[in-house]
């Protein structure tokens, strides 16, 4: 029930969107619709959600250097080494006609030290009555499927220079994270679910600056790497991210983004077994002395009650782009992920290279 | 999720007819182009006054006529240097040149016949920004132009 043993099954899903790009570009070269005239960098680049974007924020901008005249598109791939975990991402993103969008994304998410307290724990338990955690001591990785698609429905950030007009578009998310049980230990009420959003981009060329907001409604936990909802409730809500880009020179953007998440397990603990939620701490402390735990287990199990508590943050990125050329980007950047889950301050190193046809 | 489908397409309803206006109307060839916000006010000056602008356009051209993508359809057309002359004249009455009047053409009655695409747009913009570079005009200063010549897509770009 481990991470990288089902992997295999995401395999199938990854060779699908190779394939269907594959065929839109090879397609789009028979018939003469294959175009890369949008001006360099203006494509944005892929966020780990796989869609069109800065680094973590979808924006307006359809994926691809395509214009009106054709299909084009993008892959990636994205690395965020994080104190106790490091987040890959690699998907692909097709944009038809400078009008739809279509993505894919794999992230995959190695939790390193993160959950082996609550691995070891249930591990320990497990003469009690206990549930499947999803959790394999020093070995669980989680891993989510992202569909994407997004329609510009107006305006052109570019060439609306004399107007306040911005450039609008609408998009979606449908996230299949792969690890249920472990979602159930987070207490999060669905492990998959759709994501709605607006976009909102503006180029201010007087003032070499890209502005965009995105609102996005959805009942993620940390994008979905940990599940939807809370466990009371799996209600959507509208959440803000806001990014600008300063245009250093046409090839370089330095900026940063923000992206509001939610509060659904925030202040909750995880599910260890027979139901137990540990913010009632208590009761397993109760356990433990019961089945005459001592020692190093016995200690832990007092320090539960702050460590098994989750906790989620607002995510802030600072970034520096370079587009050498319309084939090629790169994407460095500093990410502040806050508190995931169990484990507070995550922040590091965000690297993103993308390739485009 | 009724109420949120409702925000978006009230949303894109207010913008489009927004656009609407907005594409209706006429781009102005005979004066300074109005962008939000301005474009600086020294922008011409930065670009090497009267002589830089037109050594600008000098080198617009060359990299227009080095462009694959496009330079077939400005040796069709010939007349290149009545477009040098016409477009000295109007980057400079755009950025605000005492003095100068534009002679030629609107930029839809030049253009429009030719069924220009975006890509083929892009690739000017791109030739701008390489005669930026010829200059030694610093993108910033660069960028003022492009602002103010972004909004003539919608009368030259007709396909
Ligand atoms: C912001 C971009 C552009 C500006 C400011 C611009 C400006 C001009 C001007 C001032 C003229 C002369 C009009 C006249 O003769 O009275 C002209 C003509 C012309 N332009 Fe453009 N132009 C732009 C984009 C393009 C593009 C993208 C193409 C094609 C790829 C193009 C192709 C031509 C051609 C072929 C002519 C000559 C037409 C003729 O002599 O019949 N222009 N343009």
């Amino acid at each position: 029930m481990n991470g990288y043993s089902r992997g295999c099954g995401k395999k199938a899903a990854i060779a699908f969107a190779c394939a269907t790009l594959g065929f839109a570009i090879s397609g789009a070269a028979q018939a003469g619709i294959y175009d890369a005239g949008k001006v360099l960098a203006t494509s944005g680049v892929n966020i780990t959600d796989g869609a069109a974007g800065g680094g973590i924020t979808p924006w307006a901008v359809i994926a691809g250097y395509e214009t009106n005249q054709g299909i084009n598109g993008s892959i990636h791939y994205t690395y965020a080494n994080l104190p106790n975990y490091s987040l890959n991402s690699l998907g692909v993103a097709v944009g038809f006609y400078d009008r739809l969008e279509l993505s894919y994304a794999y992230d995959l998410l190695p939790t390193g030290s993160t959950f082996n307290t609550v691995g070891l724990l249930t591990n320990t338990l497990a003469g009690v009555a206990i549930q499947d955690s999803g959790i394999d001591p020093f070995n669980t990785a989680i891993r989510m499927d992202i569909f994407g698609a997004k329609l510009r429905v107006l305006g052109e950030s570019i060439y609306d220079s004399d107007t306040l007009i911005p450039q609008v578009a609408i998009g979606g998310f449908y996230k299949i994270n792969h690890n249920g049980a472990l979602m159930d230990t987070l207490l999060a009420n669905k492990r998959k679910d759709f994501e709605a959003y607006v976009a909102i981009t503006k180029i201010f060329f007087p003032l070499d600056l890209l502005f965009n907001v995105t609102v996005r409604y959805t009942a993620a936990n940390q994008t979905g790497l940990t599940g939807f909802g809370g466990p009371n409730k799996n209600s959507r809500e509208f959440r803000p991210e806001v990014s600008f880009a300063y245009l250093l020179a046409k090839n370089v953007a330095i900026g940063a983004e923000y992206a509001a998440h939610g509060k659904n397990t925030d202040g909750r603990g995880v599910a260890v077994g027979g139901g137990i939620d540990t913010s009632v701490l208590g009761s397993i402390t109760g356990a433990l002395n019961n089945i005459g735990v001592g020692g190093p287990v016995g200690n832990l199990a007092n320090n539960l009650n702050s460590t098994l508590t989750q906790r989620e943050s607002d995510w802030y990125d600072v970034f520096f782009a370079y587009f050498p050329n319309k084939n090629l980007s790169f994407v460095a950047a500093y990410a502040n992920l806050g508190n995931i889950t169990l484990t507070p301050k995550q922040t590091g190193a965000y690297f993103s290279v993308q390739a485009s046809f | 999720m009724k109420s949120f489908y409702k925000l978006v397409l009230a949303t894109a309803f207010s913008l489009s007819s927004l656009s609407a206006f907005a594409a209706g109307s006429e781009t102005p060839e005979g004066k300074v182009q109005s962008t939000f916000p301005p474009i600086s006010s020294d922008a011409y000056e930065k670009f090497g006054g009267k002589y830089g602008m037109d050594r600008w356009v000098e080198g617009l051209f060359k990299y227009i006529m080095l462009d694959n993508r496009i330079n077939y359809i400005f040796t069709a057309h010939g007349k290149i240097d009545r477009q040098i002359k016409l477009n000295q004249q109007l980057v400079a009455v755009m950025l605000g040149a005492p003095g100068v009047e534009y002679q030629g053409a609107s930029m839809s009655a030049a253009h429009a016949e030719m069924g220009i695409t975006l890509t083929q747009f892009n690739a000017v913009v791109e030739d701008a920004y390489l005669a930026c570079e010829d200059l030694r005009t610093p993108y910033h200063t660069c960028n003022q132009l492009i602002a103010a010549l972004a909004p003539f897509k919608r009368s030259i770009v007709t396909r």
